[in-house]
């Protein structure tokens, strides 16, 4: 881990008409850092996710993701900029029911003018790191919650990201799976230097990261 | 745009890709077998006049003889004057011409439909020197006589025997298979026109009705150019009186009282119709497809799909799915045209383009040109449909583009 800082958010807002979901938030996430952004339902933590993946503009503020800031860019310029930049990994593994685990990993590849084999190379590679070599032409209704879970964190990582984005990636687990989840993303950021922002109620599990923000009703509190 | 992702998802997605696909090929199968049927009776009423060699028939109808004894021109078909036939002639879009006399001859012992030909000319009657079922056709220069067979057995005439016509002699050189004549100027005695017409310049009783000298006659076939048959019919009914029996494939069309052959408007509202609905059925589908899919939608542009990629991969499963609804549309439709194709229609022949008299045997009967309904499905047809198919999808995807846009992930990603 070091201290140049690979996200920051400065002065976040987000409003829906009347109602201000997230406001006037700072943070930052140092390259290589494991960051946890707890608290309870509805305090608006995966609004501010959203804003600092670029998945959402904010109302106020600046978001400088990877040295470039994303506030003004267009939905299809953010889209390229997260396809080169960033992963996520979400609660409910959002995988592609009609693809196979291999196409699964490499859907952020699709649109890149890449061969076909080299896809399903990097995503092989991929899945093996996950213990899931034997399971490539698998569909995710054929693969059980932890491995569709490292599926997803394949399809993250297939853009050697900088920084993963994880929206309660245990949330849909038992607790011995969601362990085995948080062992890999604990590793990628130990062994890799991959930066994890992690949005989690669950204080157990934020104490494996290095650093906590606290967020209450929209603001954080610590 | 990826082939594989395509495929799987139109495969695993049966019941919605199936859905749209017979949607949507009903949809083309109805438009192409309307378009054929309006094109088979339209073809269907060409047959006639096709069988005589023409593509326009005209007659002017005129009064009733007061004595019906020697020869006289049917009441639907009297003088046209040889100035006239010059005028005819004349007009724009014509081709050819083929001339004939229509005569009833009464003798003291039989009556006779006497039609006097050109030999040697392939517009009109002349054209049906393929149904002489025995002995050989009307040579040139030469007075003699073709009988229909039927005719000719019931009075028992023979080949080699003399008819004698209204005071001339005629032998008998062939018979004329009726079922294989054409239904128009139906005649049981052919002869040379200068014969035919020489009958009728010497009959009295016919003159006094009708004037007829020289190169006058009172039946006309007429080569046109398609195009123009509605400008030429016009046309013919200035020179000969608006009274003017004009037989053409139009008015053929409106005897067979379909609705295909009744209106090209039909056709075309029905075509529309059938088209609409297809569209949308597609449309619906398709709207409904990404309704369902907006999480899926949601995680590609997460993972760094453009809307532009989405709308491609969108845009390609449509462009297939309508495709191969336009393949499927096309082999329904086939196999109804080729049901269809053994339908029978009978094309009624007014009594005027083939007068016979009332008060003899068989008399006033309907004359009818029977055929099989000819429903064939062109190659461009079946092209346009499919094409027209992949347009749609085209269309119809390009449509959804606006949809996939307002699907923002943050929104559909968020979580249970």
């Amino acid at each position: 881990m070091n201290d140049s800082k690979i996200l920051s958010g400065t002065g976040l807002s987000k409003s829906y008409g009347e109602l201000e979901v997230v406001k006037n938030v700072s943070v930052s996430v140092n390259a290589g850092e494991f960051v946890c952004l707890v608290g309870k339902s509805g305090c608006g933590k995966t609004t501010l996710l959203s804003l600092l993946s670029g998945l959402e503009h904010p109302t106020k503020g600046q978001v400088i993701l990877n040295g470039k800031e994303i506030n003004g860019a267009s939905e299809d310029e953010l889209a390229l900029f997260r396809r080169e930049n960033v992963g996520f990994i979400f609660q409910s593994f959002n995988l592609i029911p009609t693809l196979s685990a291999w196409e699964n990993v490499a859907l952020p590849l699709f649109p890149v003018k890449i061969s076909n084999e080299e896809r399903r190379q990097r995503a092989t590679e991929l899945l093996s790191q996950m213990e899931l070599g034997h399971r490539l032409e698998h569909l995710p209704s054929a693969l059980s919650g932890g491995e569709k879970q490292r599926v997803a964190i394949a399809r993250a990582l297939i853009n050697k990201p900088k920084i993963i984005f994880a929206d309660e990636p245990t949330g849909n687990l038992d607790s011995a799976t969601g362990d085995a989840i948080m062992d890999i993303l604990n590793r990628l950021h130990t062994k890799e230097g991959v930066a994890i922002l992690m949005v989690t109620h669950e204080a157990e599990l934020a104490k494996t990261a290095n650093r906590l923000i606290r967020m209450h009703d929209g603001e954080v509190i610590s | 745009m990826n082939v594989g992702y395509v495929v799987r998802e139109l495969y695993h997605q049966k019941r919605r890709t199936l859905t749209a696909i017979l949607g949507l090929s009903i949809g083309i199968a109805l438009l192409i077998i309307l378009n054929a049927l309006s094109m088979a009776y339209r073809q269907a009423a060409h047959a006639p006049l096709k069988e005589i060699g023409a593509d326009i028939t005209v007659q002017r109808p005129g009064d009733v003889p007061k004595d019906l004894s020697g020869a006289v021109f049917p009441c639907s078909a009297v003088t046209i004057r040889k100035e006239e036939i010059e005028k005819i002639q004349s007009l724009p879009g014509i081709k050819g011409i083929g001339k004939a006399v229509l005569l009833w001859v009464f003798d003291s012992k039989q009556a006779w439909i006497v039609l006097g030909i050109e030999q040697n000319n392939s517009i009109g009657p002349a054209i049906l020197r393929a149904a002489v079922a025995e002995g050989r056709f009307l040579e040139d220069g030469k007075s003699e006589a073709l009988v229909e067979a039927a005719y000719a057995r019931q009075f028992g005439i023979r080949i080699g025997d003399t008819v004698s016509v209204n005071g001339s002699n005629f032998p008998v050189v062939g018979l004329m298979d009726a079922s294989r004549s054409a239904k128009i100027a139906v005649a049981n005695l052919y002869l040379p026109l200068a014969d035919a017409a020489g009958l009728a310049a010497s009959s009295k009783n016919l003159q006094a009705v009708s004037p007829f000298a020289s190169g006058d006659v009172n039946l006309l076939f007429l080569k046109a150019d398609q195009e123009k048959t509605a400008e030429i019919s016009a046309s013919l009914k200035g020179i000969l009186g608006k009274k003017a029996t004009v037989g053409t494939s139009d008015s053929f069309l409106k005897l067979l009282g379909s609705l295909f052959a009744l209106s090209d408007k039909f056709t075309l509202a029905a075509s529309l119709i059938a088209l609409i609905v297809a569209v949308l059925i597609a449309f619906k589908t398709m709207a409904g497809n990404v309704a369902e899919r907006a999480r899926e939608i949601g995680v590609l542009k997460a993972v760094g799909w453009t809307n532009r990629n989405v709308v491609m991969q969108l845009l390609s499963e449509s462009v297939i799915q309508c495709f191969l609804a336009g393949i499927l549309g096309l082999l329904i439709a086939l196999l109804v045209a080729f049901g269809l194709s053994f339908m029978k229609i009978n094309i009624p022949i007014p009594w005027d383009m083939a007068p016979n008299p009332h008060f003899l045997p068989g008399g006033g009967d309907q004359i009818y040109k029977t055929l099989r309904l000819p429903v064939h499905i062109p190659w461009t047809l079946a092209l346009f449909a499919v094409l027209l198919s992949v347009v749609i999808g085209g269309l119809t995807g390009g449509l959804l583009g606006r949809h996939v846009a307002k699907i923002k992930p943050s929104e559909v990603l968020r979580h249970e």
